[in-house]
């Protein structure tokens, strides 16, 4: 069985974030980056299915400049096969549908069973990428995955859904599943994974190496700012009962009821 | 020229251990303080990431890869970092395997190194400390005399790491003019091996004596066969391990007190503004500093393979005492808040005092 992984790499969630000099994106330069966290726990369950089944191949694909290599080599240090790295100025930062047309190029040449991606990215959380792929490429999909379980031509899995509900659908193989965060405990990399990671390979493509073109964002980021902070927060204060009331009091006054 | 640049493969190491640091080591650091004790699977979730096996040979079962002590000694800052205790206890057996492969005869190899290559987590420690007072770790009063064709070894060693399970001790001991060390197994007939010592620090490291009442071992159990061993490098690794510790330690404060001192109010400002405090914070931040280039020089010549003896030494002296320094500061910083059990600096300031006195007294 083939498992295909989309990482993305994202800024850390330490990484102080300062707006670029035009006010569309942040300063990339000088920050810490690491695997986008919804795409661990993706990574986890493809990995898990290889410690059950030996013969699996876990392959991670990444779209990204040089910079993304430290992140692919972290799943190979966790302990995937080997790596795609599309490193292609148009296709980094594209739209979610650019994006999906890559990763499903990709798709196409290394035809997996199963595509396990993240539900969302830490820093686009737009979600789109994941039912957008599976679309392009035709195969059946599940969002907000919470377990997996393969079988021999289907992928039974729990998705999560509001109220805390969970359903059970069963895809034919192949198939997309979007993890959500919490599915399992994602394991660390190991001493000796790292070491290992340097002799597995990452194969580097372009879009055009892919046969996909006019991968270029079609949409275009106006502006990115912080919320700007204001002194208009009233804390109610007194018993419970005190507090309810002045709330309800504010709701009626706003009107938003 | 000199790069202080990690390569590729250190950052990602360092990146992983510091994760593994800050989610399965720093949350059960107090308790492991508070209990006296290491849970079982916090060891064995440290083994499961290979510190010990992978860098034993592939012929002994190991991962077969190079090892650096530069690499090293950033792992042991970065678990340190989490907790001084824990990173000690985690890395304790590397002491005693890697003693073994760079020193041990051939026959001690196939022996012991597959022990270190099971998916078990499994101890051996060296021991090296004595009891008594002007303890001079290459001069012990542990002594072994040769007879037939057997070594037999008295004397006492104390705050040996693990001993409460280790399989196997290292035990450094004077063998006539020379310094040996000799592995010696827990059943040993002569040797009576201590309750836990009860420490002022690293409490949940479980430290033991060992009582050796002319205990009788053969010629094959000195370290290195009839060649011998050079110990004083031994000496010297142990020495520079116990280093990154303590600036993993000095680490874990400065990054503590920086934020309280910034969130923490008086007078109608956060402390962080008074002069004294800052000045206070920015000491204890070149001393850490200072602290990393002493260790991964000392790293690095024990890597080349040159002589590092004097490197170590002052390298560990300094270290001890900076650490120690930094962690009362730390103390200093958070005012009352420094010396109660809700915040950790208490705890560390003890761990940096037990890991300065480790090998002996710094002055000898």
């Amino acid at each position: 069985m083939k498992v295909m992984v989309c990482l993305k790499q994202v800024p850390h969630q330490d990484a102080k974030l300062d707006i670029n000099s035009d006010g569309t994106w942040i300063q990339e330069d000088n920050i810490k980056f690491e695997i986008n966290s919804y795409d661990t726990y993706a990574l986890e369950e493809a990995l898990r299915i290889k410690d059950a089944d030996a013969d699996t191949e876990v392959v991670v694909v990444s779209i990204g400049p040089d910079r993304v290599t430290q992140a692919l080599r972290t799943a190979l240090g966790m302990g995937a096969d080997r790596a795609v790295h599309v490193n292609d100025a148009e296709a980094f930062g594209s739209d979610a549908l650019c994006v999906a047309k890559v990763l499903a190029a990709v798709a196409k040449a290394e035809s997996p069973d199963l595509i396990f991606t993240g539900l969302m990215t830490d820093d686009g959380n737009s979600s789109a990428v994941p039912p957008m792929l599976a679309e392009l490429i035709d195969v059946p999909s599940a969002t907000g995955v919470l377990h997996t379980e393969a079988a021999n031509g289907s992928l039974k899995v729990e998705r999560e859904l509001e109220g805390g509900a969970i359903e059970v659908v069963e895809l034919p193989k192949p198939c997309l599943a979007s993890i959500q965060t919490g599915a399992n405990q994602v394991r660390y990399a190991s001493l000796k994974g790292i070491m290992q990671a340097k002799k597995k390979p990452i194969d580097v493509k372009t879009a055009a190496d892919l046969g996909v073109s006019d991968v270029a964002s079609k949409a275009t980021i106006d502006k990115v700012y912080s919320p700007p902070k204001n002194a208009t927060a009233d804390i109610l204060s007194g018993s419970t009962d005190e507090i309810v009331s002045g709330l309800m009091g504010k709701i009626k006054e706003l009107g938003v009821l | 020229m000199i790069s202080f640049g990690p390569t590729e493969e250190q950052e990602m190491v360092r990146d992983a251990m510091r994760d593994f640091a800050e989610q399965a080591v720093r949350p059960i650091a107090r308790e492991c303080d508070e209990a006296s004790e290491i849970p079982a699977d916090f060891l064995q979730s440290v083994w499961d990431l290979g510190l010990t096996s992978t860098q034993i040979p592939e012929s002994y079962g190991g991962g077969g890869e190079e090892r650096s002590s530069v690499t090293n000694a950033m792992i042991l800052e970065e678990l340190a970092f989490g907790d001084a205790t824990l990173a000690a206890a985690a890395t304790s057996p590397s002491g005693f395997a890697n003693a073994i492969v760079d020193q041990g005869s051939e026959d001690q190899k196939k022996t012991l190194l597959p022990l270190f290559c099971t998916e078990k987590f499994h101890a051996a420690s060296l021991a090296i400390v004595e009891p008594g007072a002007i303890f001079d770790a290459s001069r012990p009063r542990t002594v072994a005399e040769p007879k037939d064709d057997s070594f037999v070894l008295s004397g006492a060693k104390t705050l040996v790491p693990l001993g409460d399970r280790a399989s196997h001790f290292l035990v450094t001991a004077r063998n006539g003019d020379a310094l040996d060390a000799f592995v010696v197994a827990r059943d040993a007939e002569g040797l009576t091996i201590s309750e836990p010592e009860l420490n002022l620090g690293l409490k949940g490291l479980i430290t033991v004596g060992l009582e050796l009442e002319r205990v009788e071992i053969p010629k094959t159990a000195r370290l290195g066969g009839d060649a011998g061993a050079d110990v004083r490098r031994i000496l010297d690794g142990s020495r520079v391990a116990l280093s990154a510790l303590m600036l993993g330690v000095s680490r874990a404060v400065l990054d503590y007190c920086v934020p309280y001192a910034k969130d923490r109010v008086a007078f109608d400002e956060p402390i962080s503004k008074k002069q004294a405090i800052a000045f206070r914070l920015s000491d204890m931040h070149i001393e850490q500093e200072a602290m990393r280039l002493m260790v991964w020089k000392a790293a690095s010549h024990l890597e080349k393979g040159l002589d590092v003896s004097r490197v170590a030494h002052l390298t560990r002296g300094y270290c001890a005492e900076k650490s120690l320094w930094v962690t009362d500061n730390g103390i200093q910083t958070l005012g009352g808040h420094g010396f109660i059990r809700e915040h950790p600096v208490e705890m560390w300031f003890r761990n940096a005092r037990t890991l300065g006195v480790l090998e002996g007294l710094i002055a000898v």
